[in-house]
């Protein structure tokens, strides 16, 4: 178990490198000049060349990777190129915001996906069934611009339900307040695809010989699903999560763009259109090793769930 | 420090709710930039949103009264306007005594007064090379002895600010004088710019990491709490030493100063204890926010939404029933697109080489672009100075920038430029096929708009123009080493002299200011003829002149001057909307029980 | 982690393949809801080729209503934009100035205008209302929805086929020769999937040109990740089968090993990953083209449709929004119903 973990870490490093030199050949050598946008209305090109110099920019390639080497390795990425911020204090303040989104819609999404799925699986087959895998189809395949536009117009300013926008600094105000119309419009779209993921999972083991078997012993079907076939299904569903939860720390930047969400999706949009290298690269870098945690946090967590599983 | 301030912040929140009488007398103002700000070291900025926050945080010497239209130059810590001495090259200002800063532990619990030295240094740090300030032109070739000092600055490394130099004398605690390499009769415009203020070498050695996030000035309010790129929020300075509404130059038969005059009457300003700012990019949030009364007012209304607002021209029924005001502004600013004259194809000064521009002019669809893409919100623009800017001329108008197709056709077939290979689309004159790059921002849908009309307008006189989007850093590199066909391009006054505008096609401001890399000698003439003389016959003259010539050669495809509608609610009293400073909070009141009344109403 | 879930896959006969094609077949036929969607599918299709090939929707560019032209259903309704644009802006009344003095073009001047005479001005009326309303040009939003469903189609299956070669030629290569191979392969997986999916678009999106060709190559080189471990998985587990055992002792080359003889029977995983990829790949042609990164200015497609309707919602046009919003979502509601069908039929026992 703990060879498994240190050699499953040791892989990482292979990946993250691969990440950076990714990152930065994409942004650093293809992407904008960031010195263009800070230079202001009137500049000429010596001034160029000056802010050049104090971003590192004009430094050769190779210096410049060793720089970004050196940050990863150091977790310190010094400061926003257009605010001047420190890079952890942007991801620190960023990743809240995101957080009291994202989390409420894990939890709602997955609840309602499993409690659900199970139900039609149970149903599998009959009008229901059908019904309301086409109505599932349907809503998710509304595009999420639409939804965020239509929803926001109703409920926001029609019906007034909710506020058309905004953040404040209270966590439960942004809960209560600012939240919910977010979170709503996030479940109606993640729902559906989740719904149908879970009842495939579920069908595949009602399919299982066990399954058979328990049922040919006289268990009632309730049991029979409630016991066998949702311990059985966790298993892909927890993976499932598992790939979903790295963008749960990035968020959707459509709802936060159009909700004043001080968040991380926003944050890169703004970003890239700022040619704000620091800021990407430290995202990226996080977001990387978070996604390579989670994953390696997955496949130990199915120790737990299925002792069958040995780690090789 | 931090943490206390914090739980005295909390702490105040839990009053302010278990208080809601105590709430009740602030007086807030709520409102939505349309970008995102970035920071507020007065001389490392240069978005009008990031400038427009220091307007109320700090003070420059002159400033421009509330009231007066057209724009009119008033001393503000400055105790007069001076006048030009030694033919316009030496400028001498008195600064009033007593005026504080506002607190910062950088001055270490004391009160700390402006003088004359603060100027001094923060208008040297726009050389620091350190610094890379945007505005660095402002002040090059300009002060005597400044340059030699940036010179040296690019070898240290950072400029000296100690040794005294001719251009910047320091003649007491309270008297500054400029003495200019030559001429400038608009220099003192420059004073006025709000982001040509004092900060104190105290503050700044003290947060030299972050310059951005510790402005500290003398201004009506301070930085309360700031949340980058997401909530901005102004407080009420308690060492500012207020100030009466200046009426003196007021147009008594114009109802918004009146209705301005009535609401401060004897009062001491500002008024507002503090101003909350919301960045939001998305044009229908904005807008919904306002119509749901979560903001008080609306700064340049998204276009889109006008004839929901205007319908026919007057205010919507349903809007004027709550009581709200518009203000159009027609905003001193211009939108252009640029040729390259540099260009093999659009580029050159022979007349075949104009035609092709000046039928590209004509045959573009101005009135679409005015109407359609724009919704009627902009004036279609006759030379590149806008309305409210001295040296505008309202009665320059000419037929060769109205949509004409057959004349553009007409004088495309006049100089070879034929369809000869017969693929329907024209030819050079030497029998080359040829297709434009029109290259803009790809993020704004107005922008793609006015792409689009490009590619219709020139399709439609056999042109071929490709848009082709690019990402907006990409695009200013490309603007500024002349790697382009055409471009679009706008500029807003910096300061109310047709100059600011002029000076985009001055030839030695190629690679800075002049995209269009055009120099013509005869411009050029002109323009540095005009430097010498201060506001009169013989300057607005020579602007006709230049304008004429830009005409004439067509170096630009003139656009717009934008129109903007700024709404606020009823309770919102005394605004204005001033061309040239991009806030007016510190003359802002607020009826609060109005407010609060139809606040809770919607909520 | 996939190699639980394959754990749990039931397993496949492989003599089985040889009829798969036919049963499925079978299958879907007796699948009514299936079919529907099959129908609805070769409609938009038929819809596609018709408009590429200029049958229909040809002029949709041409602005022949008026601005925000009412659809034809709301014929009455008061047209404020309209109104506005024929009421046109102020026209200068100032006396023209004369360039002559510094004007290149001066010496011919008389030509110009007499030439400029005689080229004839044709004016064309305006609808009031069209079939589905008009957007702000004017143009029918009917006409454009046909002539946009061609872009958004097209970059929908292309991206998709490219980024099922990409996928199914790597996971081929690594669940095939495993060792080395696979490690190598694996790794690049791995950075991909460790980048936020945002920011990897917008990544290539800064190296590319913009144009039609740079959306597909953005969607494929982005979007390939989930066809490579679905494939792969199943080449680990089709190499150790008997009859790939076979080939070889007949002497079968390893290309024709994984093309010919396994390539088959992944074929129904690949062809469900490719009609699911189909579908994101539309919907995610909205977000680039709400980003700015879409389509050029002269074509059309849901997804500038949908950026270019995002304010009309409030002023009450919502026509554009509903027709490229509706469209977009009967045709991916349709594709995701047949994938599912279609992977029934190929896998009965999930049924």
């Amino acid at each position: 178990m703990t060879a498994y973990v240190v050699r499953r870490l040791w892989q990482m490093i292979p990946t993250l490198a691969g990440v950076i030199l990714l990152i930065f050949f994409l942004f650093n050598w293809v992407g904008g000049d960031p010195a263009q946008v800070l230079a202001g209305k009137i500049s000429n090109p010596e001034q160029i060349a000056n802010i050049r110099k104090q971003l590192g920019v004009d430094e050769p390639y190779w210096y410049q990777l060793w720089v970004f080497v050196k940050q990863v390795f150091t977790f310190d990425f010094g400061r926003s190129w257009s605010t001047n911020e420190e890079v952890s204090r942007i991801l620190l303040t960023r990743v809240g915001p995101t957080l009291t989104i994202m989390v409420p819609v894990l939890i709602i999404e997955t609840t309602l996906a499993v409690t659900f799925a199970i139900m039609v699986a149970y149903v599998r087959g009959t009008l229901t069934d059908r019904m309301i895998m086409i109505v599932c189809t349907t809503a998710m395949s509304i595009s999420f611009l639409v939804y965020i536009i239509v929803f926001q117009w109703l409920f926001g300013f029609i019906l007034g339900w909710f506020p058309v926008q905004g953040w404040s600094e209270s966590f439960w105000k942004n809960l209560s307040t600012y939240a919910p119309l977010p979170i709503l419009l996030a479940v109606a779209v993640g729902l559906a695809p989740q719904l149908r993921l879970y009842r495939s999972f579920f069908l595949e083991e009602i399919n299982q010989d066990y399954v058979r078997t328990a049922r040919a012993k006289g268990l009632p079907e309730k049991k029979v699903m409630m016991k066998h076939v949702l311990r059985n299904a966790l298993i892909p569903i927890l993976t499932n999560i598992g790939i979903y939860l790295p963008s749960v720390f990035v968020g959707s930047f459509l709802l936060e763009v159009f909700f004043s969400i001080p968040g991380l999706g926003r944050e890169i949009i703004t970003a890239v259109n700022r040619s704000d290298f620091p800021v990407i690269k430290a995202v990226t870098v996080y977001l990387a090793m978070l996604t390579m945690i989670i994953n390696l946090l997955v496949d130990v967590m199915y120790k737990f769930v299925d002792p069958r599983v040995s780690f090789k | 420090m931090k943490r206390l301030r914090l739980a005295v912040l909390a702490l105040a929140a839990c009053l302010a709710v278990a208080h809601p009488a105590l709430a009740a007398e602030k007086k807030v103002i709520r409102m939505a930039f349309r970008t995102a700000e970035t920071g507020f070291d007065p001389q490392k900025i240069f978005d009008r949103y990031s400038v427009g926050i220091c307007e109320n945080l700090f003070e420059p010497l002159l400033t421009y009264d509330y009231l007066a239209r057209p724009v009119k130059l008033v001393p503000l810590v400055a105790e007069a306007v001076p006048q030009p001495e030694e033919g316009g090259t030496r400028y001498t200002f008195r600064i009033r005594p007593g005026i504080l800063f506002a607190d910062d532990p950088a001055f270490k619990g004391k009160k700390r007064e402006l003088t004359a030295q603060d100027f001094a240094y923060s208008i040297r740090r726009f050389r620091d090379p350190k610094l890379a300030s945007p505005y660095e032109w402002l002040f090059e070739n300009k002060l005597v002895g400044l340059d030699e000092l940036a010179v040296k600055a690019k070898k240290t490394g950072t400029l000296d600010m100690d040794t005294p130099i001719p251009g910047i004398e320091v003649r007491d605690r309270y008297t500054i004088s400029f003495k200019l390499v030559e001429p400038d009769f608009n220099f003192a415009y420059s004073l006025a710019m709000p982001n040509v203020v004092p900060v104190a070498r105290e503050v700044v050695e003290a947060y030299p990491d972050d310059t951005m996030g510790h402005p500290v000035g003398t201004g009506p309010f301070v930085l309360k709490e700031w949340v980058r790129r997401s909530k901005i929020v102004l407080e009420r300075n308690p060492n500012h030493r207020g100030y009466e509404l200046d009426t003196r130059y007021a147009d008594p038969s114009d109802p918004w100063d009146k209705a301005a005059i009535e609401a401060l009457r004897g009062k001491r300003l500002p008024v507002l204890d503090r101003v909350e700012i919301y960045p939001i990019e998305e044009e229908q949030p904005r807008y919904l926010a306002f119509l749901n009364r979560e903001h008080d007012l609306i700064d340049e209304t998204p276009f889109e939404f006008i004839e929901q607002i205007l319908p026919n021209g007057k205010l919507a029924p349903a809007l004027a029933k709550q009581g709200v005001h518009v203000f159009r502004e027609e905003a001193p600013e211009t939108t252009y697109d640029v040729f390259n004259t540099e260009d093999p194809v659009v580029g050159g000064y022979t007349a075949e080489k104009v035609a092709l521009r000046r039928a590209m002019v004509l045959a573009h669809d101005r009135p679409q672009e005015v109407n359609i893409v724009r919704k009627g919100q902009g004036m279609p623009a006759e030379t590149p100075v806008p309305p409210g800017i001295v040296g505008f001329d309202p009665a320059f108008h000419s037929p060769q920038q109205e949509y004409d197709p057959p004349r553009a056709k007409a004088l495309l077939d006049m100089y070879g430029y034929v369809d000869k290979d017969g693929d329907g689309w024209r030819d050079l004159p030497d029998g080359k096929p040829f297709t434009i790059t029109y290259k803009y921002n790809a993020r704004t849908q107005e922008q793609r708009q006015i792409a689009e009309l490009w590619s219709k307008s020139m399709a439609a006189i056999g042109i071929r123009v490709e848009a082709a989007a690019v990402q907006f850093a990409d695009l200013l590199q490309d603007k500024r080493v002349g790697k382009f066909q055409m471009a679009s391009s706008a500029w807003t006054a910096d300061y109310p002299d047709a100059q600011n505008f002029l000076q985009l096609l001055y030839g030695p401001n190629t690679g800075q200011s002049n995209e269009a890399r055009f120099k013509l000698p005869e411009y050029d003439k002109a323009y540095e003829k005009s430097q010498r003389f201060p506001d009169g016959a013989e300057r607005s003259l020579l602007y006709r002149e230049m304008n004429r010539l830009i005409l004439a050669y067509a170096p630009w495809r003139l656009g717009v001057h934008r129109v903007f509608n700024h709404l606020q609610y009823p309770w919102v009293k005394a605004y204005k909307k001033h061309p040239i400073l991009y806030t007016n909070f510190k003359y802002l009141d607020v009826d609060v029980a109005a407010q609060q009344a139809a606040q809770g109403a919607s909520r | 982690m996939s190699a639980v879930l394959t754990e749990n896959t039931p397993p496949r006969a492989p003599q089985e393949s040889p009829g798969l094609w036919t049963l499925a077949w079978r299958r879907l036929l007796q699948d009514r809801v299936g079919m529907v969607a099959l129908a609805v599918v070769i409609l938009f299709i038929a819809m596609m080729l018709a408009s590429f090939t200029g049958l229909i929707a040809r002029d949709w560019s041409k602005e022949s209503g008026v601005s925000y032209a009412n659809p034809a259903f709301l014929a009455g309704q008061e047209n404020l934009e309209a109104k506005a644009v024929a009421a046109g802006g102020a026209v200068s009344k100032a006396a023209p100035v004369d360039l002559s003095d510094v004007d290149p073009l001066a010496p011919r001047y008389k030509e110009w205008e007499e030439r400029a005479a005689k080229i004839a001005v044709t004016e064309t009326k305006r609808a009031e209302t069209l079939a589905f309303g008009g957007d702000k040009w004017g143009r029918d939003v009917l006409l454009k929805v046909i002539k946009g469903s061609e872009v958004s189609i097209f970059v929908g299956l292309v991206a998709a086929v490219l980024a099922t070669i990409i996928g199914t030629f790597l996971g081929a290569m690594a669940g095939y020769w495993g060792g080395k191979t696979n490690d190598f392969l694996e790794w690049f997986y791995n950075i991909f999937t460790s980048i936020p999916y945002i920011l990897l678009i917008l990544a290539f999106a800064a190296v590319f040109k913009k144009g039609l060709d740079t959306i597909i190559v953005i969607l494929a080189l982005t979007g390939w990740t989930g066809i490579y471990r679905l494939v792969r998985a199943e080449y680990i587990k089709h190499s150790a089968r008997e009859y790939v055992k076979a080939a070889q002792a007949i002497g079968a080359s390893h290309m024709s090993r994984m093309f010919i003889h396994i390539l088959p029977n992944a074929s129904h995983v690949i062809l469900v990953q490719l009609s699911q990829h189909v579908v994101s790949f539309i919907k995610a042609e909205v977000i680039l083209s709400f980003l700015g990164l879409g389509v050029p200015v002269d074509m059309v497609s849901w997804g500038t449709m949908l950026a270019e309707a995002q304010n009309e919602l409030v002023i009450g046009k919502w026509w554009q929004l509903f027709a490229a919003g509706a469209s977009m979502a009967l045709l991916v509601t349709a594709f995701s119903l047949l994938t599912d069908s279609l992977r029934d039929a190929l896998d009965p026992k999930l049924k």
